[in-house]
């Protein structure tokens, strides 16, 4: 079946807190812009069940059928944060990954979303027990060489 | 430290000194993937025991070596890691541990030197293996040499949570090390205890001869 929209782009609109959608209309090849305003929202809302009403609302889910509820949960994170009092900047901040940030400093709930990042990478690489070439007890050598690149982790003055 | 988390102590550890009962520690930081690897190697067959008041996860294994049933506890953190360090009671007669750092994140592989070291404050002369996990998300780590590992002395495994590589070898081994620690340790307190015997034997020994010598031999001094 044709995509009736083919999502291109979203993003948030703040006052009033809004999810923001750019597609293609599938007929008219046309670009368009539809922003659905997030009800009943406040800084204590779970983002990922708001992001899952407004995936299921019936006047929306057409449009969001190709945007994955983790990308919605984000926004509706960035939205919250707003409320919260935290800039655009934090916001974002909170949802990238920092090889270098120290992860043991952080709330639960910042660490929380910094493990759903890594969830996504864990999940795509996942091997279920269900998965036809699924080994349980699957060893990989892995022989030391002497070409061996030196870590580049190792090459500082901390002790290492 | 949180106040919840000085319970611990009230945990029965006592169990870990009987043979058939095993205890082994995960350490790392935060979000490293120490309760994925204990769930992917444990499979359906896990069930932890949350432990949130004393901020840690229990997973119960049970396995047979040499013909005997053998329980391990695998401990596993809930957060504590977070405080950059553990009760005294995480390591208490631990017998083998698993140190886990991130192949993506540089700082975890930096702090695993205090991790080492407050292991070892603890438990000075368990087997130790070392874990670069999520190798899926780049392959090429296996071919760079870290040097903490050889540094110490300890092995070093490349695994994979995801995908399992090499994650049930890791805790099979980890529990063979653990048995073979907890043997030895054993054995040697078998020959401390001889030796104490010895010892006491010997003194006995000593101690009549000297009731039977003292007598005579204190008469002629007596004044």
């Amino acid at each position: 079946m044709e995509m009736e929209f083919v999502a291109k782009r979203c993003g948030v609109r703040f006052d009033p807190p809004s999810i923001v959608l750019v597609y293609e209309d599938g007929k008219t090849k046309k670009i368009r812009q539809r922003i659905m305003p997030v009800r009943n929202f406040s800084k204590y809302s779970d983002c990922s069940q708001a992001a899952e009403r407004l995936k299921n609302n019936t006047r929306h889910r057409a449009y969001l059928r190709d945007v994955t509820s983790r990308q919605l949960e984000r926004l509706h994170v960035v939205l919250r944060d707003r409320l919260l009092g935290r800039t655009l900047e934090q916001s974002l901040a909170s949802l990238r990954l920092d090889p270098n940030q120290d992860l043991n400093k952080l709330s639960d709930e910042e660490l929380a979303r910094k493990k759903a990042q890594m969830d996504v990478l864990f999940e795509r690489n996942r091997k279920c027990k269900d998965d036809p070439d699924f080994v349980y007890d699957l060893e990989v050598e892995f022989p030391e060489a002497d070409d061996h690149e030196t870590c580049s982790w190792d090459e500082s003055e901390d002790g290492f | 430290m949180a106040r919840g988390t000085s319970d611990i102590s009230e945990l029965d550890q006592e169990k870990y000194d009987t043979d058939e009962q095993v205890k082994i520690i995960c350490l790392g930081d935060s979000a490293v993937g120490k309760s994925k690897l204990m769930e992917r190697f444990l499979m359906d067959g896990y069930r932890p025991e949350q432990l949130s008041t004393y901020a840690l996860t229990l997973y119960k294994y049970t396995t047979t070596i040499d013909g005997k049933a053998v329980l391990v506890d695998f401990w596993d953190t809930a957060g504590q890691e977070r405080f950059q360090s553990m009760h005294p009671s995480y390591y208490y007669k631990a017998h083998a541990c698993i140190m886990v750092f991130d192949v993506q994140r540089k700082i975890t592989y930096k702090n695993l030197t205090n991790w080492y070291k407050e292991l070892r404050e603890y438990r000075p002369e368990i087997p130790c293996i070392v874990v670069a996990n999520k190798i899926d998300a780049d392959m090429k780590v296996t071919q760079r040499n870290f040097n903490f590992a050889k540094k110490q002395g300890l092995p070093l495994y490349y695994v994979s949570a995801a995908d399992g590589t090499n994650v049930v070898k890791l805790f099979k081994d980890a529990i063979k090390l653990a048995m073979s620690y907890k043997k030895n340790s054993n054995n040697f307190m078998d020959e401390v205890m001889r030796e104490l015997e010895n010892f006491e034997l010997e003194q006995k020994e000593e101690s009549s001869d000297k009731e039977d010598g003292v007598p005579k031999e204190e008469k002629p001094s007596l004044p």
